[in-house]
C-alpha cells in the first residue's frame, strides 16, 4: 500500500510539472468576435508614451465632463511589446478603439482594419497625418524634427546670423569663422557629429541620410525614396552635394566624438555649450532637460535653434514628422473615437498636450509653445510651412544598420573621400537591395 | 616535482599578473558602479568620484528603470532556469534509464539520434523553431512564444541530448543486480527508478545541472527569439541587451546592470566552486 | 487485493476514457478553428489523464513497457518538437522562398546560389575560419600554459584557478558590453597618448583582434581546467623516473607530459574549434559586425567583423530574408557536421593506437 502511495505521489508530481509546463499558458486564447466595448459612451485608447499617462488621464476627465463620454487610457511603455500586445487583444476580441502605430510595417499589420479619417476637421490642419492606401489612418499627436541644431548664444557671440545660413557656402563660411574663434567662444569643436557605426548608425544612416531623401522637397514628394526602393538607386548629383556637406561635418566635428563617440557624450557636450552645432534632431531637447539638466543649466540654459541641412542652395526646410500616430480601429467605436481625436486637436486639449505633456503640436492652428528648448524653432518652421516629411522609415530593413552606417563611419575616419563616399554608397546600396 | 624557490616566486608572480588581467574587467565594473556618469567617462580607471551613496543611486536607478525592469527580468530568469533544470534532470534521468536498461532496437535508435543531434548548431533550427512554435501555439491555443512554459519546453528539448548522453554514461556503470534485487523484493520498475537509481544519480545530476544551468542562465539567442527582443516576458540577458542596445549609452547604468547580472553567477560560483569546475570538465571529457 | 485491483482498473479506465475524450474534443476544437480559451489546457490535461490512465492500468506483463513509454515520452516529445521537426522543416525551407510565415514557391538551389554570390557572406565564412584558427591555437596555448602554471606547486593555486575560470561564468552579452566599455572608454585613454583618438573597435582589423582577445580571455580558463585534469592523470612515478634520469623541465614537458595528454589535446582542440565556429554573443555585443573592407571580390563590404552565426541572424532577422538565412544555416550545419565527423574519426583512431 505504501508503495502505491509513493507512486501516486510521484505521478502527481509529474502531472504537476507537466501542468506547469503546459497549463496556465493560454494567455493568447480568445473568445471570438473582433469588436471591443459595445457601449457607445466608452472608448479605450492604448497609448505608447507612458511618460504622459497622467496628462492623458487628465484630458480624459476633461472630455468626460464636457461630453459624458468615458475615455479609458491604457498606457504602455518601458519595453513592452506594444504591437504584440495589441495583436493579442485582436485575437482575444478585446481591441481598443484607438491605439498607437509607428513604423510602416506596423500600419501594414492592420491593413483594412484602420478607419479613414481624411474627412475629419483636424486632417486639414496638419501636415503630419499618416496616410496610406487605406486613407488617413494616423492621428499625429506630436512632432519631431530633423535639422542642424545650434546653440543660439554661441552663434550670436561669433556674429553669425542663422537665418543667413541658407546654402553650403554660407554654412562653410560660418563653420570657418567659428573654428577660428574656438578659444574665444570656449567651444571644443564647431559641430558635434558622430558617425560611430554600431550604436549610432541610426543617426547617420537614417536621420542624416533622411536629408538626402527629403530635405527641401514638398511633403508629398517621394522622388528619392522611390528611386532608392527601386533597386537601391541613388541620385549622383544630389548625393555628391550631400557628401560634400557631410565631408564638412567630418572636418569640423570634434575628433574625439567623430568615429567612436556615443549619443550621451554628443548631447552632454552640446548641452554644456562645447559645440556650436549638433547633428541630432529635436528629441535632444528632452535629453538636455532631463539627463543632462545639470550641465545644461550650468551652461546657462541657452536658447537653441535649427537650420535646414542646406547641402544644396535652395534647401530651406527641416524634416518633421510625428514619432508615432494614433489610429482608430475600424470595427470599434469609430464615431466616438474620431470625435475624441478631433477634440484633442482643438484648443483646450492642445493646451494640455503642449504645455503639460511637452508635445510640439503638429497642428497649424495651435498657438501654444511647449517648454521644450526646440519647440519655438520647430513651431516657426511648421507655421511657415517650411517642412518636409521624412521617408527613411520606408527604406529596406537593415539598410542603415548593416550597410550605410558603416560607410558614414569610413568617410568620417578618412578612409573615403567625397567621390569614394558617393561611389561606395551607390555600390553598398545596390548590394543591400540585391539581397 | 621539486622546484627551486626562485622558480616558485617567478611562477607566483606570473600567476598574479595573469589573474590581474583576467580580473581587471571585473574590477573596472565594480569600481565604476561607484561613480556617476561624468566620473566614469572622465576617469574610468582612478578612484576619483567614488562614493558609496553613488553606488546606491546607480543601483536604485537601474532597479527602478521602467525600461529595464530589473527584478522582473531577474525573476523570470530564475524561474526559467530552475524549472528547466528540474525538468531536465527528472525527464533526462527517466529517459536515460529507459534507454540504458531497455536493450531494444528502439532505444538504440533513440540514443543514436540524441547523440547525433548534439552536432546540430542552434542557427539551423532557430528560424523554423519559432514558426513551428507560433503555428502549433495558435493551433492548439497554448501560447508557446512569449511565455515561460514555452521557453522551458524548448530548453527541455535542446538540453535533452546532452543530459541523456551524460546520464546514460553514468547509469551504465550502476550494477544491474541492484535493480534485479529490487524487482525480486516486489518493487515496481518506477519505484526502482525513483527510490534506487535516481538517488544514485546525484553526482552526475549535479554535473548536468551545472552545465545546463550555465548555458540557460547566460543564453541570449533563444530567449531573444522566443520572447522577443523587448517583449513582455524577458530574461536577464535579453533585458540587458534591450537596455544597453537602445539608443542611449549611459555607462553608469549599464555597468551597474552588468554587475547586478553577474553577481548571482559569482555568488553561486563561490559557494560551489569545486563542483562547478569539476562539472565543466566532466561535461567536456565525456 | 482483488478489490484493490478492481478499483485501480476502474480508475485507469476512467482516466483513459476521460483523457482521450479531452484530447479528441480539444483537437476537434483546433481543427474547427474554434477560439475557445480552454482548448489548450484541455489538450494538456487530456494528455496527462491519458498517461495516468495508462500508468494505473493493472497489467503485469505490459507494465514495464508502459513505464518505458511514460518515462521516455516527455523528453522525447520536447526534443522532437524543438529539434527534429525544425531541423527537417529548416532544410525544406532552405529550398523555398519562405518569409518566416509562409512560402509561395520552391526555388530549388536558388538560395544556395545567391548566398555564394554574395561577397559579404563569403567574407563572413573566411573571417570565421580565420577566427577559428586563431582561437584554436591561442586558447589551447594559453590554456595549456595556465594549466602548467596551476599544476606547478605554487602558493594559492586554487585562487588562481578560480580567477582564470571566472570569465567563463559570464554570458557573452554582458561580457561584450563590459569589454566595449574597456575598449571604448578605458583603453582609448591610453592609446590617445600615442596619438590614436579612435577606439580599437573603430578599425576593422583591430576590432577583429579585440574579439579574439575577449574570446581568449573568456575561454582559456575553461580549457585550462581540462588540461589541469589531463596533467594530473600523468602518473607521478613516470615523472619521478624522468627527473631521476636527469631530464630537465622542458624535456619532461615535451617528451612525457604532452604525449601523455594527447587525448586531452584532441578534446580541447575540437571544443575550441566548434565553440569558435558558433561564436555569436560577443560578436554581437562588441561590434555587431561593423567594420569595412575596401575591396573584396570587387565590392565594398560593410560587415567587416561579422562572423557566420551573426551573418545568419542578421540575414534572417534584421533583413527579413528568412529563406536565405536558413540556407546559410544549413550550410553552416554541414560544415559543423563535417568537423564533428572528423573529430570522431580522429579520436577513434587515437584510441586504437593507444
Amino acid at each position: 500500500m505504501k508503495k502505491k502511495i509513493v507512486s501516486t505521489l510521484l505521478a502527481a508530481a509529474m502531472v504537476l510539472s507537466l501542468a506547469a509546463c503546459g497549463g496556465g499558458s493560454s494567455d493568447g486564447g480568445s473568445s471570438g468576435g473582433g469588436s471591443s466595448s459595445s457601449d457607445p459612451n466608452t472608448i479605450r485608447l492604448v497609448n505608447g508614451k507612458i511618460e504622459v499617462d497622467a496628462q492623458l488621464k487628465k484630458l480624459a476627465e476633461m472630455y468626460k465632463e464636457e461630453t459624458g463620454v468615458t475615455v479609458e487610457i491604457e498606457s504602455m511603455g518601458g519595453g513592452v511589446d506594444i504591437q504584440g500586445t495589441i495583436k493579442g487583444y485582436y485575437q482575444a476580441g478585446n481591441m481598443p478603439d484607438i491605439f498607437v502605430n509607428a513604423l510602416e510595417p506596423e500600419f501594414a499589420n492592420w491593413k483594412g482594419l484602420l478607419a479613414d479619417m481624411s474627412d475629419e476637421k483636424w486632417a486639414s490642419d496638419t501636415d503630419g497625418a499618416y496616410i496610406n492606401e487605406d486613407g488617413t489612418v494616423g492621428f499625429p499627436y506630436s512632432t519631431e524634427g530633423i535639422g542642424l541644431a545650434y546653440n543660439t548664444e554661441i552663434l550670436k557671440k561669433a556674429g553669425i546670423d542663422p537665418t543667413k545660413l541658407t546654402g553650403p557656402a554660407a554654412i562653410e563660411e560660418a563653420f570657418k569663422t567659428l573654428d577660428s574663434k574656438k578659444g574665444e567662444l570656449g567651444i571644443d569643436a564647431v559641430v558635434g557629429y558622430c558617425a560611430e557605426p554600431k550604436d549610432l548608425y541610426w543617426s547617420t544612416g537614417q536621420h542624416l541620410f533622411a536629408n538626402y531623401l527629403d530635405a527641401g522637397l514638398a511633403r508629398d514628394d517621394t522622388t528619392y525614396i522611390d528611386k532608392l526602393n527601386d533597386g537601391g538607386k541613388l541620385d549622383e548629383k544630389r548625393l555628391t552635394d550631400f557628401a560634400k556637406f557631410v565631408d564638412m561635418l567630418n572636418r569640423y566635428s570634434d575628433p574625439a566624438l567623430l568615429v567612436s563617440g556615443t549619443y550621451d557624450q554628443q548631447i552632454l557636450n552640446f548641452a554644456s555649450g562645447k559645440y556650436a552645432f549638433v547633428t541630432q534632431g529635436s528629441w535632444v531637447g528632452a535629453t538636455m532637460t532631463t539627463d543632462d539638466k545639470d550641465a545644461y543649466e550650468a551652461a546657462g540654459s541657452f536658447e537653441v535653434g535649427m537650420i535646414p541641412y542646406a547641402f544644396e542652395d535652395g534647401i530651406d526646410t527641416i524634416l518633421t514628422n510625428s514619432p508615432s500616430w494614433w489610429s482608430v480601429y475600424s470595427e470599434g467605436n469609430v464615431d466616438a473615437a474620431k470625435a475624441f481625436l478631433q477634440w484633442l486637436s482643438e484648443d483646450k486639449a492642445q493646451k494640455v498636450l503642449v504645455e503639460e505633456a511637452g508635445f510640439i503640436s503638429p497642428f497649424k492652428s495651435c498657438t501654444y509653445i511647449a517648454p521644450d528648448p526646440f519647440a519655438k524653432a520647430m513651431v516657426d518652421y511648421i507655421s511657415n510651412e517650411k517642412t518636409s516629411s521624412w521617408h527613411w522609415l520606408n527604406m529596406k530593413e537593415g539598410y542603415a544598420m548593416n550597410y550605410t552606417g558603416q560607410v558614414f563611419a569610413d568617410f568620417a575616419a578618412g578612409n573615403l573621400d567625397v567621390d569614394g563616399f558617393v561611389k561606395t554608397m551607390q555600390q553598398v546600396s545596390e548590394a543591400c537591395y540585391a539581397n | 616535482m621539486r622546484m627551486k624557490k626562485s622558480n616558485k616566486i617567478i611562477f607566483t608572480i606570473l600567476g598574479i599578473i595573469v589573474a590581474a588581467y583576467t580580473l581587471f574587467p571585473f574590477y573596472l565594473v565594480v569600481l565604476n558602479t561607484f561613480k556617476n556618469a561624468n566620473g566614469i567617462v572622465s576617469n574610468p580607471i582612478g578612484f576619483g568620484g567614488v562614493s558609496f551613496s553613488q553606488l546606491m543611486t546607480n543601483i536604485s536607478s537601474v532597479v527602478n528603470n521602467s525600461n529595464f525592469n530589473f527584478w522582473y527580468a531577474f525573476g523570470t530568469s530564475v524561474i526559467i532556469t530552475i524549472l528547466s533544470l528540474v525538468l531536465l534532470a527528472l525527464f533526462g534521468g527517466m529517459a536515460a534509464w529507459v534507454i540504458c536498461r531497455n536493450k531494444t532496437k528502439w532505444s538504440t535508435v533513440i540514443y543514436m539520434v540524441f547523440i547525433a543531434s548534439m552536432i546540430i548548431p542552434f542557427q539551423v533550427v532557430m528560424l523554423p523553431l519559432i514558426s513551428t512554435f507560433r503555428d502549433v501555439g495558435q493551433f492548439v491555443g497554448i501560447s508557446m512564444l512569449q511565455s515561460i512554459p514555452g521557453i522551458v519546453f524548448a530548453y527541455c528539448g535542446f538540453g535533452g541530448a546532452m543530459t541523456v548522453f551524460i546520464l546514460t554514461g553514468f547509469i551504465k556503470g550502476i550494477p544491474y543486480e541492484l535493480e534485479e534485487a529490487a524487482a525480486i523484493d516486489g518493487c515496481s520498475p518506477e519505484g526502482t527508478f525513483f527510490r534506487i537509481i535516481f538517488p544514485l544519480l546525484t553526482p552526475v545530476i549535479t554535473t548536468v545541472t551545472i552545465l545546463n544551468g550555465m548555458w540557460i542562465w547566460n543564453d541570449y539567442l533563444l530567449p531573444s527569439l522566443m520572447l522577443g527582443q523587448n517583449g513582455k516576458v524577458k530574461t536577464l540577458p535579453v533585458a540587458v541587451q534591450a537596455f544597453v542596445g537602445s539608443y542611449v549609452k549611459q555607462w553608469d547604468l549599464i555597468l551597474t546592470a552588468a554587475l547586478l547580472a553577474i553577481i548571482p553567477m559569482i555568488v553561486i560560483f563561490l559557494i560551489a566552486q569545486k563542483q562547478i569546475m569539476n562539472g565543466m570538465v566532466e561535461g567536456a571529457i565525456k | 487485493m482483488a478489490e484493490n485491483s478492481k478499483n485501480t482498473k476502474l480508475l485507469s479506465v476512467v482516466l483513459l476514457v476521460a483523457g482521450i475524450a479531452g484530447l479528441v474534443i480539444a483537437l476537434y476544437l483546433d481543427f474547427t478553428r474554434s477560439s475557445a480559451a480552454f482548448r489548450g489546457p484541455l489538450l494538456v490535461i487530456g494528455a496527462i489523464a491519458a498517461l495516468m490512465g495508462l500508468y494505473f492500468y493493472p497489467t503485469v506483463e505490459h507494465h514495464r513497457s508502459i513505464i518505458n513509454f511514460i518515462f521516455l515520452f516527455p523528453l522525447l516529445f520536447a526534443f522532437a518538437v524543438t529539434v527534429i521537426i525544425p531541423l527537417i522543416l529548416g532544410i525544406f525551407y532552405s529550398f523555398t522562398d519562405w518569409n518566416g510565415i509562409r512560402l509561395t514557391s520552391f526555388v530549388g538551389f536558388g538560395n544556395y546560389v545567391s548566398m555564394f554570390k554574395d561577397p559579404a557572406f563569403i567574407w563572413s565564412i573566411l573571417l570565421t575560419f580565420l577566427f577559428v584558427v586563431f582561437n584554436m591555437v591561442l586558447i589551447n596555448i594559453v590554456g595549456f600554459l595556465l594549466a602548467l602554471l596551476c599544476t606547478s606547486k605554487m602558493r594559492g593555486v586554487n585562487f588562481f584557478r578560480a580567477s582564470y575560470f571566472l570569465p567563463n561564468l559570464i554570458g557573452g552579452i554582458v561580457l561584450g558590453y563590459i569589454w566595449q566599455f574597456v575598449f571604448n572608454n578605458v583603453l582609448i585613454q591610453v592609446t590617445a597618448k600615442w596619438g590614436m583618438v579612435n577606439s580599437v573597435l573603430a578599425n576593422t582589423k583591430t576590432a577583429f583582434a579585440a574579439i579574439i582577445v575577449v574570446y581568449v580571455w573568456q575561454y582559456a580558463g575553461y580549457i585550462m581546467l581540462i588540461y589541469v585534469t589531463g596533467l594530473t592523470t600523468v602518473p607521478k612515478d613516470v615523472l619521478e623516473a624522468s627527473s631521476i634520469d636527469g631530464a630537465d623541465a622542458l624535456t619532461t614537458l615535451f617528451r612525457i607530459k604532452i604525449p601523455m595528454i594527447a587525448a586531452t589535446i584532441t578534446i580541447c582542440t575540437f571544443l575550441t574549434l566548434t565553440s569558435a565556429f558558433k561564436q555569436f554573443d560577443v560578436n554581437m555585443a562588441l561590434t555587431n559586425g561593423s567594420g569595412s573592407v575596401a575591396d573584396f571580390m570587387g565590392s565594398y563590404l560593410t560587415n567587416g567583423t561579422q562572423m557566420i552565426a551573426l551573418n545568419i541572424y542578421n540575414t534572417a532577422i534584421t533583413k527579413n530574408a528568412y529563406a536565405l538565412g536558413q540556407a546559410k544555416a544549413v550550410f553552416f550545419f554541414i560544415v559543423l557536421a563535417c568537423v564533428s565527423i572528423l573529430q570522431v574519426r580522429i579520436s577513434n583512431k587515437k584510441e586504437v593506437e593507444m
